[in-house]
């Protein structure tokens, strides 16, 4: 059970307040963007056009257009030829930093699971060709994993903090989220920005095809008749802090996060457990970290990507675990963004939190035989929406959930 | 929160086994460096690669696949484990936390499947090698072959990453149900690497590495792992299983530099930092290329007098590694009370380098440096309770 602090007393442990955020992905760039997309249930899955995909099952992503993403660079950051991984952190960092210009970070948790991938894809075919490697060392300077991260930091905070990038695979968003809370929780911190991105690369791209857990139709996650994921990619900064701290100084507080919970399955490299017991242990130890039951939570954003073996595994575990609680899998609309995933979700139930809504599951039919679930089907809804958690599973068996709760709630 | 090293496990260019590996240090051994060649290019690099015999006895189904930058990891883990005898069981599973340090990651695979797409088509992508290519593989291998069901975290950076690694297992052992921490840190090395860091003037193209350097010719780079069970002081009879406790009195998380320029201002912070109650020696990170310079002047500025050791020249820049064989070195350098000798080193620097095996019999602190090519700083103290 993941408890942090005495035994005996929680009042040791310190409340963690979300507050600020920032979100870029193929939802809309910004939360009134990402907002208007999940009221609205939009489809944001387009044919991929970054790399050629004529061989591959899988046509289509979730993508973040470039238009949009380089628009307004300025000369300095235009001559420095940023991975798009970088701009898209900047931007959602940039988007949390107006929020609260004081804000002053002790540390950096991201998660991530591919850096600058699309570069080392570069070098690699330059390489082969023996041609065009002029710009190899800038590709090699911006393919690390940390390099993002650090070139937001500067760029937005004019200086840089300690980073921590956690590479869990698909978990990786939602385990930084999760590591920062502690980090704050524990009392070592008051104050961390924490988050996840990813870009979308051909290598990440074909090996789910070669997987075949991406499919050449839409994504339905939860459906009887769903055929596997679709890729995505963004980015999402959260600005953690300790709520007393925070309230004192009159910051807004957005939201709580109030539990956090990991586990390793170890049954399969690339597959859950079919019994559901990794979700399943994930969601109580987030459960028993905030000290709530499961009658509490309003709502559930699944890992959903819409494949027979994380659908059917997550499933069992929700309905063990949970009566009748509406789900959803947002990643019908945008893609499984992998690293950035958690992080994006955790944004989204931040919304449904703010604005008292439930985002939907689109493509949704019918319910899988298997299920007994509640799932928000094709179009928003309103609701009462107190406690919202968030769930994200990797390659690996690495499992992460997190609970967010309204202030006051 | 002072956590104790209960064991340390170590795969390196001159073999495997804490000991062992330390006496050829002493001895002032270096690693063969081994030619490494691409089909497509007539270049050819040097580095020191691991010999297969410090993987001897390493058979677990789950690693019939798995690449080398996995197998290093689990065969310096599980001799972490057993030297601070540490069993993990059905009841402990959940107690004890991994943390895994990664740099460049699986790069032999991540070649090997993108050279098939590229190639011959999408058609041709290897599912089983794709899993390979992720980051969190070699630590989901070593959780599934221990039976570990809780707390695992693969860190990515540069050089420092193995002491940002340490700072979150610090963090993460705030924890009080867990009992242990194994950190591990690992990393492979492909021809692909050495052209990359080449192409960055980081790299030459034989040894030696000469640290400390005003030519700065470059590094060569190493492969292999290094291991470190991390318990609280209070588990005393499993920290004193491998005699006087060495504990890691405090980590500093450094930080980020813009410019290399600006590292020096950072590792300068760092030390001072690190450097309240005195220093007997420095394991520094020192691999040939411009780090040298700043961790040179910073240690000129902060701590002229320490002894300051680098390992580099006799195993390598085994990046997403070293900062765990710093500490792996740190710790026997005070548990031994002796230094090995700093191979082609400058007999003028102006730093205390031990140029040859240095006693520092009655050294209770120790300073772990680590400067990334990329970016990162970060800094430890070691103690010798």
């Amino acid at each position: 059970m993941v408890q942090l602090g005495s035994p005996t007393g929680e009042e040791t442990l310190a409340r963690v307040a979300v507050v600020a955020a920032g979100v870029v992905s193929p939802l809309g760039f910004g939360l009134a963007e990402t907002l208007d997309s999940l009221r609205s249930a939009r489809n944001c899955v387009t044919p991929v056009t970054r790399f050629s995909v004529a061989e591959c099952r899988c046509k289509t992503a979730g993508q973040v257009s470039d238009e949009h993403l380089l628009a307004g660079l300025n000369k300095k950051l235009r001559a420095k030829r940023l991975h798009r991984a970088s701009h898209m952190v900047i931007h959602a960092l940039r988007e949390a930093m107006i929020q609260v210009p004081e804000f002053e970070p002790e540390l950096t948790v991201i998660g991530t699971t591919s850096g600058g991938m699309s570069y080392g894809e570069q070098y690699y075919r330059s390489l082969r060709q023996s041609k065009n490697l002029r710009h190899a060392p800038t590709w090699i300077a911006n393919y690390p994993a940390q390099k993002p991260v650090i070139d937001a930091q500067l760029e937005v905070l004019g200086s840089s903090v300690p980073c921590q990038v956690i590479a869990n695979a698909c978990a990786s968003g939602t385990n930084a989220i999760g590591h920062a809370f502690e980090c704050v929780r524990s009392g070592r911190y008051q104050r961390v920005l924490t988050g996840g991105y990813d870009a979308i690369s051909e290598l990440v791209f074909t090996g789910f095809d070669s997987l075949q857990a991406s499919t050449p139709e839409k994504c339905r996650p939860f459906d009887r008749d769903r055929a596997g994921m679709v890729l995505g990619e963004g980015a999402a900064i959260l600005a953690l802090e300790n709520l007393e701290l925070a309230r004192k100084r009159g910051a807004p507080i957005l939201a709580e996060i109030v539990g956090y919970g990991i586990s390793t399955d170890n049954f399969h490299i690339t597959q859950p457990d079919p019994s559901g017991i990794g979700p399943r242990q994930a969601m109580e130890r987030a459960l028993q970290s905030a000290h709530i039951s499961p009658g509490e939570v309003d709502y559930i954003n699944a890992h959903g990507t819409a494949t027979i073996f994380n659908d059917a595994a997550e499933g069992k575990a929700i309905t063990q675990l949970f009566n009748g609680v509406p789900v959803s899998s947002t990643k019908s609309m945008m893609g499984h963004s992998l690293g950035a995933a958690g992080a994006v979700e955790a944004v989204i139930c931040l919304l449904g939190l703010r604005h008292q809504f439930l985002p939907p599951n689109i493509n949704f039919g019918a319910l899988d035989d298997d299920l007994e679930l509640n799932v928000v089907a094709n179009e928003s809804r309103s609701a009462a929406v107190r406690t919202a958690l968030s769930n994200s599973f990797g390659f690996g068996g690495t499992n992460a959930s997190i609970l967010m709760r309204s202030v006051g709630a | 929160m002072s956590l104790a090293i209960a064991g340390m496990g170590w795969v390196t260019p001159l073999g495997n086994g804490i000991d062992a590996v330390w006496e050829r240090l002493l001895r002032g051994e270096e690693a063969s460096a081994t030619p490494i060649s691409e089909q497509f290019s007539d270049r050819a690099y040097s580095a020191f690669r691991v010999p297969e015999s410090a993987l001897t006895g390493l058979a677990h189904p789950r690693l019939r696949r798995a690449s080398l930058i996995s197998r290093f990891a689990a065969a310096a883990g599980l001799e972490a484990l057993q030297a601070a005898r540490v069993k993990v069981d059905s009841q402990n599973a959940g107690r004890i936390a991994l943390v895994f340090a990664i740099s460049n990651g699986g790069v032999i695979y991540t070649k090997r499947f993108y050279r098939d797409v590229v190639e011959t088509g999408a058609q041709a992508a290897s599912p089983l090698l794709f899993p390979e290519t992720v980051f969190n593989a070699p630590a989901s291998h070593l959780a599934a072959i221990l039976g570990v069901t809780g707390t695992t975290y693969t860190v990515v950076g540069d050089g420092a990453v193995g002491l940002l690694a340490i700072k979150m297992a610090e963090d993460v052992m705030a924890d009080e149900s867990l009992d242990y921490c194994l950190v591990v840190g690992t990393e492979e090395i492909d021809w692909m690497l050495c052209d990359g860091y080449r192409r960055w003037r980081l790299l030459r193209l034989a040894p030696p590495i000469e640290p400390f350097s005003k030519q700065r010719r470059g590094m060569i780079l190493g492969e292999g792992a290094g291991a470190i069970v991390l318990t609280r002081l209070s588990r005393r009879s499993t920290v004193e299983a491998e005699g006087r406790p060495i504990t890691i009195e405090r980590v500093h998380p450094g930080g980020c530099y813009g410019k290399r320029a600006e590292a020096e201002k950072l590792l300068v912070r760092t030390l001072r930092d690190l450097s309240e109650t005195e220093a007997d020696f420095v394991i520094s990170s020192a691999n040939g290329t411009f780090i040298d310079q700043s961790e040179r002047e910073a240690l000129e500025q902060v701590i002229p007098n320490a002894i300051t050791y680098t390992a580099k020249p006799a195993l390598g820049e085994s990046v997403g590694a070293s900062g765990l064989w710093q500490v792996i070195l740190g710790a026997q350098g005070l548990r031994r009370g002796e230094l090995p000798p700093v191979l082609h080193a400058d007999p003028n620097s102006s730093l205390r380098l031990s140029l040859s095996r240095v006693p520092v019999q009655g050294a209770r602190q120790a300073i772990i440096l680590s400067s990334g090519v990329n970016q990162q700083v970060a800094g430890l103290r070691l103690a010798l309770s």
